[in-house]
């Protein structure tokens, strides 16, 4: 290609850049007094992957998932949530992230829909009014709209939590135990709303439920002690090694 | 779902009023601090009549008024604020206001400012309750209603400071316990001013002006020391 007399070569051809991890988690390690809750965690999530985490009780998962939450500070290591650094830009890491844990982060004297407009509006969402009912309706909720969570049953209040989790339409969803105490309606309920939600979304679950935790992923991480054990995608699991793994991890029970 | 616009950070003022509002709807509806606080206010008055009763002849009241005004605050108070974060931490609510983009120290002045007003609240109604009881039988000074001064500058700093400390202690076993044991040294020059500057106003004497100056000036100055301490190291302190 000319322009005048000068000669400008085009750039060779060079391959595309790599997609940008939704999750970046290196060398993270939590220390807790004397006791290492992560060891030098380290794996990547591509965009839109859903990732479970299985281990035994202590093994560090909840720890994991508070430190990618911004709810905890690694004592070393650093975590990059879509190109952005928790530790260096934490605001923009938030605005990035829900969090659906076993306890609801819901005011129980407060009804629902003033929780939800509570957290609308601390997000600054522009029309909180329209996103609350439309996430009312979703969670299937809308008619109990003025009545106070603490006169929910446990899996209202876990769809309530649903709704505050995403009231500000985040990219990546974590998981911590979001069945424990559902009833099996709930349950249904709670996976026909996670099914809706995958598109584009990236999600981290903690899980005891194997077979469940399994069935729902991409991803699969086994930890015990504070350790990465594995982290596999799906299509590429041997399931019975997968099972005599986690049945190994649980075993050393504890750390 | 629909697609919507990309939320806009509110600005600091704006956080702060919303968890304002949230703080005093939840307590306007269940009256649980108010309630508690109150009943404690009454409960002190009722012991302080019994423990006074058969010396009252004795004892010059109105010169003890001010102490007696600011115990019935202080354990009052720590009432109140221990509760403060308790239904916070319950139902893991402070993460869900901790996972909002935000400055953090936001959530320690809406918290002070609430627990200010309950407790201001409180104060209007025990501190007319302990002079009904107490003080309606001896002559008070015209400088009476002075006392106003140094029970809003004495009530500020005791939100401040209790706000933080209850933060601190939240997570603790015998979080109650700790607070109370942190609370009451730390204030202490908060309060041993504001009882002098309270007494000043209740007896009135001639010279009262200087024994209720100085201490408010202190007062006021502790306020802002401490609130802008508070302030700065909320975040650090709430995060971990």
């Amino acid at each position: 290609m000319t322009v005048g007399h000068a000669r400008i070569t085009a750039p060779p051809p060079s391959t595309p850049p790599a997609p940008i991890p939704a999750i970046s988690v290196r060398g993270v390690s939590k220390v807790f007094g004397a006791r290492r809750a992560l060891d030098d965690i380290s794996f990547d999530v591509p965009e839109g992957a859903f990732v479970s985490i299985f281990g035994p009780n202590g093994a560090g998962k909840t720890t994991l998932l508070r430190v990618l939450a911004t709810l905890a500070r690694p004592t070393s290591g650093q975590v990059v949530l879509q190109g952005v650094d928790t530790k260096e830009e934490p605001d923009q890491a938030r605005a990035l992230l829900g969090l659906i844990s076993h306890a609801p982060m819901v005011y129980p004297d407060l009804t629902a829909e003033e929780n939800l407009l509570f957290y609308a509006e601390m997000y600054g969402i522009s029309d909180p009014k329209a996103r609350v009912d439309e996430l009312l309706d979703a969670v299937g909720l809308a008619h109990r709209r003025h009545d106070a969570v603490r006169t929910f049953s446990r899996g209202m209040t876990q769809r309530v939590a649903i709704a505050r989790a995403l009231i500000h339409d985040p990219r990546i969803v974590l998981l911590d135990e979001p069945y424990s105490g559902l009833d099996p309606y709930a349950v249904d309920v709670f996976d026909s709303l996670l099914s809706d939600l995958r598109g584009g979304r990236t999600f981290v679950m903690v899980s005891h439920d194997l077979k469940k935790g399994l069935a729902m992923c991409s991803h699969a991480l086994v930890m015990a002690r504070g350790q990465l054990m594995s982290f596999q995608a799906k299509d590429e699991i041997d399931i019975a090694a997968f099972e005599r793994l986690y049945r190994q991890v649980v075993g050393m029970g504890v750390a | 779902m629909m697609q919507y616009a990309r939320p806009k950070k509110p600005s600091t003022w704006q956080h702060f009023r919303i968890l304002l509002r949230k703080d005093l709807r939840r307590e306007f509806r269940t009256r649980e601090m108010l309630t508690s606080m109150g009943l404690y206010a009454l409960l002190v008055i009722i012991v302080f009549g019994a423990a006074l009763a058969l010396t009252a002849r004795d004892i010059d009241i109105v010169s003890m008024g001010g102490g007696l005004i600011w115990v019935l605050i202080v354990f009052t108070s720590l009432l109140g604020l221990g509760r403060s974060f308790s239904y916070e931490k319950d139902q893991g609510c402070i993460e869900g206001v901790l996972l909002v983009p935000m400055d953090r120290s936001v959530i320690f002045l809406a918290k002070a400012v609430a627990n200010m007003l309950f407790m201001l609240v409180v104060e209007v109604i025990a501190v007319p309750l302990f002079y009904f009881f107490f003080m309606t039988g001896s002559e008070t000074s015209s400088t009476f209603l002075w006392i106003i001064a140094p029970l809003v500058l004495g009530t500020i700093g005791m939100a401040g400071v209790g706000t933080m400390l209850s933060t601190i202690t939240m997570h603790t076993r015998a979080a109650d316990v700790m607070l109370a044991v942190l609370f009451v040294p730390i204030i202490f020059p908060l309060l041993y001013a504001c009882t002098t500057a309270t007494t000043a106003a209740i007896l009135g004497s001639v010279a009262w002006m200087d024994y209720f100056v100085i201490p408010l000036v202190i007062a006021a100055g502790f306020d802002i020391i401490m609130l802008l301490v508070c302030w700065v190291l909320y975040d650090f302190v709430i995060s971990s």
